[in-house]
């Protein structure tokens, strides 16, 4: 009833209350605050920032500060940010820093991967842990190296890696090299696309040169991204034009996008720590709950990632069942199941294939609540005894 | 209980075929069929979108669901035939050759090997008293595409929505709430659906520009991008406004012939040319189903004689059957391409005769016969 009440007062404002939406790695609502910042910046505050008149340079200033806004929660600049479509294309990006080899992580997002690729990059092999196997790492480093890409939380499984130790090693390799006059350079690039909702990221401490970071995944717009880049980076433009964002991304700003993300950055840092005990309370809580699985990403994950595997059950399945019911949960990760391909990444952790094809991900947020995961803990052992019932009379 | 394996492409068809055999008590099982996955340039292959439209249907349904892979098969006697035939000047149909060499052969085979009783498609199609007949919706029959299939698969066939019209299908799955009710119709061959079959050769096929010629007066009215691209009879996708030579009376051109030798393709504004029609078709790989039926000295159908053995081989004009004279014949039925009209025909054994001249139709295509309602094979036009 309280729900009914709910949805008709608040049914036409957001989402779909009756859902149990458990894949905020996947996507997040535009939160209402995030929302209301923008809206001005669509009609009233349009002014192209490049205009010479004083409503456009107000445009400019705004959208400059909200830069600062984001590059502050990383402990950058806005000057050292460049905007773009996202966090596929800001990867993109931080890969023209360099023409020399390529090492990255075996379990990356396909934009890190198919671009290493394309430049010939060499995989670094994870532990069973989903953690990066730092020796495998120290013996692929060659004189030649010049990037290193390392997420600094895997979206499959949630893993968050060791990025200070993966910089302290490079930091060393670096000193090798100059006591030795090669010139070369080493840079560390890392996808924090998942990382920024939870974690505490400061890339001077971190030692990272080139971050990519995603607004889509903290409650912000779609298709806002940005790449915070060092002074020892030197980047090649993708797209060429008016010369935005340092003559790296032209093409006018994307101001309500901006200023919707830096928004976002903004409640994300503030609700940081109560979020991060919430979601942890709330996965010992379904983790107690569920019944008859095995937990794959046991140690080293975000607060709010759980990935289970069924033995003997296709969790592609599990995931239409729960579908009927408006449980939201993925496979892998959402777009590999899509695919119909095997996570490249749940293979890497050594996982046999039908463990991978019983595996689910369920990643919790802003839009559920205690009672919500009380609930999803019955409806998916339902489904899952419902699923194991089918296979049992079939054989 | 009989188990039946359905062909799944994740389209409402073959989803209502599943739900009608799981409500007839069936032990069903559905499997997708992964003939081809490869993105075109621009193109995105939809199969992945496909496969779990139809493993969500399965799951509803609860049902067993599982992927079967053909791609090699499928690139090796459905493509390789397609592209060779269009490189011998010649319009293949693809869909024609997949249920023969795929459908109806591999995943048949395979089904039968597991355990099943029987295979079902979502095919309109039906089959009365053991033989391939059409579907009552008119509309959608598909035994156009289904002439070469085998007896043996036939014979292990079901066709469940053969009986019915395709918008009692589609009612029929929205009250069942089967998502896919509002999916868009695919074209059968994932690969040809959106960008067409143009875009889809270029990729495959070394093509080289050429002439187009007036037949009448040999002169050059334009260039063709490659001569493979033309059928006989098209009269898209000729630019040839504007150019030199070319008069611009508004009156569109058709294609009548093709020199593949010289990479020349002709063209006239003529409807009346005589490339353009034609009273016989010659076909060649006959595959003639129900051996009962022959065909008396003047090609007409021989009637079926109850109490008679049925003949051992198709009869043709050298070999009419003699109790079969005293009968009136019968009139052959010819379908020259998916949905079009039945017309009559006479069949001597390799050449169709028609009563009034019929626009031609393009080499490679499918000539189907009919006895009324009962697909008796065809041909393929040479």
């Amino acid at each position: 009833m309280l729900k009914f009440l709910a949805f008709l007062f608040l049914g036409v404002l957001c989402y779909n209350i009756f859902m149990i939406y458990l894949d905020h790695a996947a996507a997040t609502p535009v939160s209402e605050k995030v929302f209301e910042a923008m809206k001005p910046y669509f009609s009233d505050d349009f002014f192209n920032p490049s205009a010479a008149y004083l409503p456009a340079k107000k445009i400019a200033s705004d959208y400059e500060n909200a830069k600062a806004v984001i590059a502050h929660a990383i402990g950058a600049k806005a000057s050292d940010l460049i905007i773009t479509a996202g966090a596929t294309e800001a990867n993109n990006l931080a890969f023209t820093a360099t023409n020399g080899e390529i090492l990255y992580l075996e379990t990356e997002h396909d934009s890190v991967r198919r671009v290493a690729e394309k430049y010939g990059g060499k995989i670094i092999r994870v532990l069973p842990s989903g953690l990066i196997d730092l020796k495998d790492l120290k013996s692929k480093i060659t004189d030649k190296t010049e990037l290193i890409s390392v997420s600094l939380v895997n979206n499959e499984l949630g893993t968050i890696q060791p990025l200070a130790e993966v910089a302290g090693i490079i930091r060393e390799v670096k000193l090798d090299r100059m006591k030795r006059g090669i010139k070369t350079g080493l840079l560390l690039h890392s996808d924090a696309s998942q990382a920024l909702n939870l974690l505490d990221i400061n890339v001077s401490r971190l030692g990272i040169d080139l971050l990519t970071l995603n607004a889509a995944k903290v409650y912000g717009p779609k298709g806002v991204g940005a790449l915070y880049v060092s002074h020892d980076a030197r980047l090649k433009p993708l797209t060429y034009g008016g010369g935005q964002e340092n003559g790296l991304r032209s093409g006018t700003e994307n101001v309500p996008g901006v200023i919707g993300f830096a928004k976002a950055v903004e409640l994300a840092k503030k609700h940081l720590n109560a979020n991060r005990k919430k979601y942890t309370e709330w996965k010992k809580t379904l983790l107690s709950e569920l019944k008859d699985y095995e937990l794959i990403n046991k140690k080293h994950a975000l607060d709010n990632f759980i990935v289970l595997c069924y033995n003997g059950i296709d969790a592609e399945r599990l995931v239409f069942l729960l579908e009927e019911k408006e449980v939201y949960v993925a496979t892998g990760a959402a777009c590999a199941a899509s695919k119909g391909v095997r996570s490249h990444v749940l293979k890497a952790i050594g996982l046999t294939d039908e463990q991978i094809a019983g595996s689910l991900r369920i990643t919790f947020g802003e839009t559920n609540d205690e009672e919500q995961i009380h609930e999803a803990a019955k409806i998916i052992n339902d489904v899952v005894k419902t699923e194991r019932a089918r296979i049992t009379a079939c054989s | 209980m009989k188990t039946v394996y359905v062909g799944m492409s994740g389209g409402v068809d073959s989803s209502v075929s599943a739900l009608l055999l799981r409500e007839q008590g069936y032990h069903v099982v559905g499997v997708y069929m992964k003939n081809w996955s490869k993105d075109l340039p621009g193109m995105k292959c939809p199969w992945a979108e496909d496969l779990a439209d139809a493993k969500r249907v399965a799951v509803k349904l609860g049902i067993d669901f599982q992927v079967w892979d053909f791609e090699e098969a499928y690139r090796e006697k459905v493509v390789e035939y397609m592209l060779n035939e269009f490189k011998n000047g010649n319009t293949p149909n693809p869909d024609i050759m997949c249920n023969q060499e795929i459908k109806f052969k591999l995943f048949y085979e395979k089904a039968m090997e597991m355990g099943a009783d029987y295979i079902a498609t979502g095919h309109y199609a039906r089959i009365i008293d053991g033989k391939l007949a059409r579907a009552v919706d008119e509309n959608k029959d598909q035994t156009y595409f289904l002439y070469r299939i085998s007896d043996g698969a036939l014979k292990h066939t079901l066709f469940p929505i053969g009986e019915m019209k395709k918008p009692d299908v589609k009612k029929l799955a929205k009250e069942k709430g089967l998502h896919n009710a509002y999916k868009k119709e695919s074209m059968g061959v994932c690969f040809v659906g959106e960008v067409g079959m143009k875009d889809f050769l270029k990729e495959y096929i070394d093509i080289k520009p050429g002439e187009i010629r007036e037949v009448e007066s040999e002169k050059v009215l334009g260039y063709h991008e490659g001569a493979v691209f033309y059928t006989i009879g098209q009269r898209h996708g000729l630019y040839l406004s504007g150019e030199k030579g070319a008069v611009n009376d508004g009156m569109p051109y058709y294609v009548v012939k093709k020199d593949l030798k010289n990479n020349v393709v002709y063209v006239s504004k003529n409807l009346n040319d005589e490339n353009l029609w034609t009273d016989e078709l010659k076909l060649k790989d006959i595959l003639l189903r129900q051996l009962e039926h022959g065909f008396l000295g003047d090609g007409s159908l021989a009637p079926v004689v109850t109490g008679l053995a049925p003949s051992s081989s198709v009869v043709t004009s050298a070999c009419p059957q003699k109790a079969s004279s005293q009968l009136p014949a019968k009139r052959l039925l010819v379908r020259l391409r998916h949905r079009a009209p039945l017309i009559p025909a006479r069949f001597d054994g390799e050449t169709l005769h028609f009563e009034n001249k019929i626009k031609r139709p393009a080499s490679g295509q499918s000539a189907v016969f009919y006895d009324d309602e009962i697909c008796l094979g065809g041909g393929i036009i040479a």
